[in-house]
């Protein structure tokens, strides 16, 4: 039972970072924007909310930064991608490797430094439930704030005019076009919104998980959350469930390594990944023999109108 | 006011070579931004850089080492660009071809040379190519995302490294590094001109070569093409996309694998951590800027080669990390990809009455 309840307090830390980075690319890929940046943008996040909790030893000032800086760091793939329209995979990977190279060559002189992480607050009342209380309701406050992000996301999304007009971007662009909607301003902010939250996202593992800087401090999480934006179906909600699931994986991995099982910590490294591909692959199937179409139709495609723009 | 692009009456031929060299010059005047930003000056380092590069040896040398594997990743990349594929995990598959050859020299390091170095090219190919399968049988069988698959398998194939190198391959006489023995002398690929360079450089111009022809004057080739061009029209005329995938990116990932094998049997002489410092990553770049032209390859692999070189000078001389290797490398493409609508646009600037 301890064992289970530990388990579960460390899936949904573990899957914090996911749910907010997923949430990210569910709000660009909605306006039909990919953002294969979400690895470097989580770097880019985690370095800067380590800098600024060193400094000031602020959370809230931390993560608003790494919110700001995911956002203007996502900002350049606006830029080329849909301002100058070049190819969406190829601009996201070119954020990947900016963001990359920026937590390392910044992040160099930040090995050894540390902090003490933020605190957990339990919420009264709800963290007393037997088996999932501790785990969700006796947590920090970055994950309080993920589930509202979650709910939040949904709302505007599906229950807002503003939403109705984001989904629309990426469906049918060219009738929002028609309609006098500028869908260059709204992929632009969906995406940089996106960022926002996936530079959060980066802020998790630095000020909440571990406060120490590590190079590489994410580890490929970014790619995960990539795929978990398919698994989820482009939806917040489901996006929950297919972090956690996720940071149960990783937690399995982690919890595993303590109990002393005789498997090498590399092979159990490589878990994570193996089944982020299965996934992937199962839902692709199911998706192609239910014939669902949920993914954005217009998805990864440049919107160009005419000449003049 | 305001800005709008318009459509040039001509595009010649010759226009892409200056918006190139603004989008290259935008890149450099960046990197500027980048030294200046943690306290380097960046005239002063790139005088360093220059001179140690183009000036000395020692210089060329390293170049020509480094653009070695570029030039293998690039093409592997390439190839698969053909048919509008991307292939993001040349990282994995270099690490599995590195892993096949090391599994290779340390078991029958005790072969004549010419019997083992085309053994572990064979075993190369076969390690890269499996790896490249993976995402290639996901793909042509049930549609997964190529990118998304062969980019986690990076990280698959660097957890299996690391597996072996701290485990039962690392050297005993190694004080506890995760680095395997040392191959024996018939494992090593020979080396040229008294210096550094290596046959491999000679295997991936080779291979280069080799695939330029199959691609323009063979009938899989055209396939090929025609598939990348128009996917539904190469369907029609009755060829099997799904196989033509598969094939792709088991290529794909042997010439990756071999970029391994020429680098733990041409450089290092033995397996151990960071034997690639994102040659993966970077062939996505080489591909990118080389526009599927086999010269192209060859003058973006050495442009990222002068990078990775410049990146290492850095580092000894100023205490950079290397990861601004990535950085660069970030910036090049960004300026390169949105530098590409001018060839064909111009912005204007419309005075609103």
């Amino acid at each position: 039972m301890e064992f289970l309840v530990q388990l579960l307090i460390a899936a949904v830390e573990m899957g914090t970072p996911l749910l907010l980075a997923t949430l990210g690319g569910v709000i660009s890929e909605r306006a039909g924007v990919i953002n294969l940046g979400m690895e470097g943008l989580m770097l880019v996040g985690a370095l800067t909310a380590f800098v600024v909790m060193l400094h000031t030893g602020s959370p809230i000032l931390a993560v608003a930064l790494a919110a700001i800086a995911g956002g203007l760091v996502t900002m350049l793939h606006g830029l080329v991608c849909l301002m100058l329209r070049a190819n969406q995979i190829a601009s996201g990977l070119a954020l990947t490797l900016f963001g990359t190279g920026l937590s390392g060559l910044f992040g160099s002189s930040l090995v050894g430094k540390t902090f003490n992480p933020i605190e957990d607050i339990p919420i009264p009342f709800l963290h007393k439930i037997p088996l999932i209380g501790e785990a969700f309701f006796n947590q920090d406050i970055l994950v309080y704030f993920s589930y509202f992000c979650a709910v939040l996301t949904w709302w505007v999304l599906f229950r807002t005019r503003l939403g109705l007009n984001i989904r629309s971007m990426g469906e049918a662009p060219e009738v929002c076009d028609s309609l006098g909607l500028s869908v260059l301003a709204y992929r632009f902010w969906s995406l940089v919104v996106g960022g926002g939250l996936i530079g959060i996202g980066g802020a998790y593992f630095s000020i909440a998980m571990n406060p120490y800087w590590v190079d590489f401090i994410t580890a490929g999480r970014g790619w995960i959350a990539v795929a978990l934006v398919i698994f989820a179906l482009w939806h917040p909600l489901k996006a929950m469930a297919g972090a956690y699931l996720f940071g149960l994986a990783l937690a399995l991995e982690l919890r595993l390594q303590t109990l002393g099982l005789n498997v090498s910590p590399y092979i159990l490294k490589m878990m994570p990944y193996f089944l982020t591909i299965l996934v992937l692959t199962v839902v692709t199937i199911k998706n192609a023999r239910r014939d669902i179409k949920v993914m954005p139709a217009a998805l990864g495609q440049v919107f160009f109108r005419g000449l003049k723009n | 006011m305001r800005l709008y692009l318009e459509k040039r009456d001509h595009i010649k031929a010759f226009s892409r070579f200056p918006v190139l060299t603004i989008a290259l010059l935008l890149a450099i005047f960046m990197s500027f931004l980048v030294l200046w930003s943690v306290g380097v000056n960046p005239f002063e380092a790139y005088l360093i850089v220059g001179e140690e590069i183009f000036l000395t040896d020692y210089g060329w040398q390293d170049l020509l080492v480094k653009i070695t594997p570029l030039l293998l990743t690039g093409a592997a990349v390439a190839l698969a660009a053909q048919m509008k594929l991307w292939n993001i995990g040349a990282e994995g598959q270099f690490h599995m071809g590195t892993f096949a050859v090391t599994w290779g020299a340390l078991n029958f390091g005790h072969l004549n040379t010419f019997s083992l170095i085309p053994f572990l090219l064979i075993l190369s190919i076969i390690g890269g190519g499996l790896w490249g399968c993976i995402p290639g049988v996901l793909k042509s069988r049930f549609g997964v995302n190529e990118i998304i698959t062969s980019l986690l398998l990076n990280y698959v194939a660097a957890a299996w490294v690391d597996y072996h190198l701290f485990g039962d391959w690392r050297d005993p006489a190694s004080n506890n590094f995760p680095i395997t023995p040392g191959f024996s002398e018939s494992a090593r690929l020979p080396n040229y001109f008294d210096s550094d360079v290596h046959a491999g450089l000679l295997l991936a111009l080779f291979v280069i070569l080799v695939l330029t022809f199959l691609l323009k004057k063979t009938r899989i080739g055209m396939k090929i093409q025609l598939a990348g061009d128009n996917l539904d029209a190469a369907r029609y005329s009755g060829i099997s996309i799904g196989m033509l995938t598969l094939i792709i990116f088991a290529v794909s990932g042997a010439i990756a694998g071999m970029a391994g094998f020429s680098e733990v049997s041409g450089v290092h002489y033995r397996l151990q951590q960071n034997i690639s410092l994102g040659y993966g990553y970077t062939g996505i770049i080489v591909a990118w800027l080389a526009r599927n032209h086999p010269l192209g390859i060859l003058l973006s692999s050495f442009l990222m080669a002068v990078i990775f070189v410049s990146a290492e000078i850095l580092q000894i001389e100023y205490g950079l990390p290397i990861s601004v290797v990535f950085l660069y490398q970030g910036i090049i493409l960004f300026t390169v990809l949105g530098s590409e609508i001018f060839v064909e646009y111009r912005l204007r600037l419309q005075k609103i009455v």
